[in-house]
């Protein structure tokens, strides 16, 4: 393949504003402050900066510099996760609350909260971890799979887990993973995933069911550093996600209609939980992580037991 | 007398121990003896041994080719039946290969007592016995309560306590670690059963989850005597917070607002926990309770699908009467890695949980098979 020079001088100064960008983020890798939940402060995206607006000119440089790109790649809700497979204790949850569903919305916006502190305490601690400490990519799938209580959890977590490091090394490895190394932070994190796949794939068929399993909450952090996002987006998107994925799963189960859903997602309420749970859990240990919501753990392990379903979880 | 393998520590060496501080160590004498080699223990905890209460007869146990040791029981006692702010219990146990202990807490449940919000003085209970709080309210007034089992290879432990009851405004934390050894396999596998449970308080005085702090964790680890890995193999973790810490902690006058803000719709563990009364794990593991596991498992399976028509209008209620089956618990069962039974349940009051699982263990009848019907002391 032949680059032409100018598609290698655009390469050039988009790797230099990447490195420049990388250099800043490892000046503040010790990440000292929480995101600040004030709606004042500067949200987690970071969009080109303000001035951008103000000239009309289009400036491609910024848009290049900040991790947007992969950012909207990761929010993406046709990431082929399948995360529309699983409504998270959802379902099971309006089963056995079926006197609460003369109000359904009511019901669900409990719901959604309880879900959202649950996965911040339970899982997100994992996901920072994984950003934080790449090498330890094997431990903490160790760990989160022995904290894992119920099998509908552990498969659903397994499963999205598996399926973003398929599309991590079938589609983004090839684009976010640039051999030479000018960046050193994503770098320890690709090569950590390369490791993980490894000894994912030596132990595939193993009968030593305590290999690695490929759990969604660490990878998911590891991958965010090997594409460039900085940690507050990491955790930010993975709780969005999140949400997002249960609130597509209430429009399915018919608990509201997709406008009041989207309404829900757009809504501040939901973007001052997100953010509040992230900033109690941001120097949660991984040690220290732990079920907040206890109703939410029977409730998901009794999905087994519904008549029907509609979902994995 | 035979003198022991290892010598019994002198009893003045307790007065070594922090307070709070307790050691078991459980060995197996020749031919098939269990004995005691270390007990020490510190105010406010007392541990009182009883041995030969109970003989698992061979016939019986499932696990007959390994003739099964007697079992040692351990009842685990604090001074006024609970912990007060600031009381640390660490307890660490050792059985060596092939013991067997059973654990009670022959008071009842564990209660955890009040914190007096901004209090610095010493509660006015026992005077004078209990060390003064350090400054800084907001670690130092928390309960601890740690204990540190190691069970070696086909030892077995069987730990079914009293729920923990934690009164109004109480903050409390507990680490349970088990350690297994990670080279057993098969049969020669460390056995566990532990109970983990927590109620809303004392519903007696209207307490429903008013508590400030509780948090239970429960890790099981695989240790390698001679590399010296450890692995994790289990987690469970439960934190029950009421979070007002993070509301008031620039207003410090406002401390003793919660009681009084009773009236705000829920608090957050009301909210959380809701509609049980009592939540708990069970954690079974290892080659002694392994068909309880299987028992259990099939109990939950079995239960009536949610949300399914009865067609028939003359249904059979043969189902609904097994212990499993009782509609105001709501409980689920899993095996998890590496052969460990989760068990967690949520019921709308201790007198319900209890029922039902001593109901299911006692039908089941593994626990009282080899451990003795005292091991179901608690239940």
């Amino acid at each position: 393949m032949v680059l032409d020079p100018s598609e290698i001088q655009s390469e050039i100064a988009q790797l230099e504003t990447r490195l420049q960008e990388m250099r800043a983020q490892l000046d503040a890798s010790i990440y000292p402050s929480p995101p600040s939940s004030y709606p004042d402060n500067k949200i987690p995206w970071t969009m080109p900066s303000s001035t951008a607006f103000y000239n009309n000119k289009f400036r491609a440089d910024a848009v290049r510099s900040s991790s947007l790109h992969a950012l909207l790649l990761l929010s993406d809700s046709a990431l082929p996760l399948g995360s529309f497979a699983y409504s998270s204790g959802l379902e099971s949850y309006l089963a056995h609350n079926k006197p609460l569903r003369t109000n359904p919305v009511t019901s669900f916006h409990r719901f959604l909260k309880l879900s959202i502190a649950s996965l911040a305490s339970t899982s997100l601690p994992y996901v920072l971890a994984g950003y934080r400490q790449p090498e330890d990519l094997e431990t903490l799938d160790n760990d989160l799979d022995a904290s894992t209580p119920c099998i509908v959890a552990q498969r659903a977590s397994v499963a999205q887990g598996r399926a973003l490091m398929g599309v991590w090394e079938r589609a983004f490895r090839v684009s976010f993973a640039r051999p030479g190394g000018t960046d050193a932070s994503a770098d320890v994190a690709v090569s950590a995933i390369d490791d993980f796949s490894d000894a994912l794939k030596s132990t595939f068929d193993n009968a030593d069911e305590l290999g690695p399993m490929g759990h969604f909450a660490p990878l998911w952090g590891v991958v965010c550093r090997a594409m460039g996002l900085d940690l507050q987006q990491t955790a930010y998107i993975f709780v969005l996600n999140h949400a997002k994925a249960v609130l597509s799963a209430a429009v399915r189960a018919s608990v509201m209609g997709p406008y009041q859903a989207q309404n829900i997602l757009a809504s501040q309420k939901l973007q001052d939980t997100i953010m509040s749970r992230i900033e109690r859990e941001w120097d949660t240990e991984v040690d220290q992580a732990g079920q907040v919501v206890p109703a939410l753990d029977l409730w998901v392990g009794r999905h087994e037991l519904l008549y029907s379903r509609i979902f994995n979880s | 007398m035979r003198q022991p393998a290892m010598p019994i520590r002198s009893p003045f060496e307790s007065s070594i121990a922090k307070p709070g501080q307790g050691t078991v160590v459980l060995s197996l004498l020749p031919p098939n003896n269990p004995t005691l080699t270390t007990l020490t223990y510190k105010y406010p905890l007392k541990l009182v041994p009883r041995s030969g209460g109970f003989t698992p007869s061979p016939e019986s146990s499932s696990l007959s080719e390994s003739c099964p040791s007697r079992p040692v029981h351990l009842y685990l006692l604090t001074y006024g039946g609970g912990l007060l702010p600031g009381d640390h219990i660490e307890v660490s146990i050792k059985l060596d290969p092939r013991t067997r202990m059973v654990v009670t807490t022959p008071q009842g449940s564990t209660k955890i007592f009040k914190t007096e919000p901004g209090n610095s003085d010493c509660p006015n209970v026992i005077k004078g016995h209990r060390k003064q709080m350090p400054a800084n309210p907001h670690l130092s007034d928390m309960s601890q309560q740690s204990l540190d089992v190691k069970i070696g290879r086909q030892a077995a432990l069987c730990y079914l306590p009293d729920p923990s009851v934690p009164f109004q405004n109480s903050r409390y934390a507990q680490v349970q670690t088990f350690t297994v050894d990670a080279a057993a396999k098969g049969d020669q596998r460390s056995s566990l059963c532990v109970l983990d449970w927590v109620t809303q308080g004392r519903t007696s005085r209207g307490e429903n989850w008013n508590f400030r702090f509780w948090r239970g964790r429960n890790e099981i680890w695989a240790t390698n005597e001679i590399t010296g890995k450890s692995r994790l193999l289990l987690r469970d973790s439960v934190i029950l917070d009421d979070e007002t810490d993070d509301l008031n902690d620039s207003d410090e006058s406002n401390e003793d607002m919660p009681s009084q803000a009773g009236l705000l719709p829920l608090n957050i563990i009301q909210e959380r926990t809701r509609p049980h009364g009592v939540v708990g794990t069970l954690i079974l593991s290892g080659p002694v309770f392994e068909s309880l596991g299987s028992y259990l498992l099939d109990q939950f399976t079995s239960q009536p699908r949610i949300g399914s028509r009865n067609w028939s209008s003359e249904s059979s209620s043969a189902p609904e009467s097994s212990p499993g089956m009782k509609g105001d618990v709501t409980w689920t069962a899993a095996r998890v890695r590496a052969g460990f039974v989760l068990v967690k349940f949520g019921a709308k009051d201790f007198e319900t949980a209890k029922l039902w699982l001593g109901g299911l263990l006692r039908e089941e009848g593994t626990i009282v098979r080899e451990f003795g019907e005292e091991a179901l002391f608690c239940l």
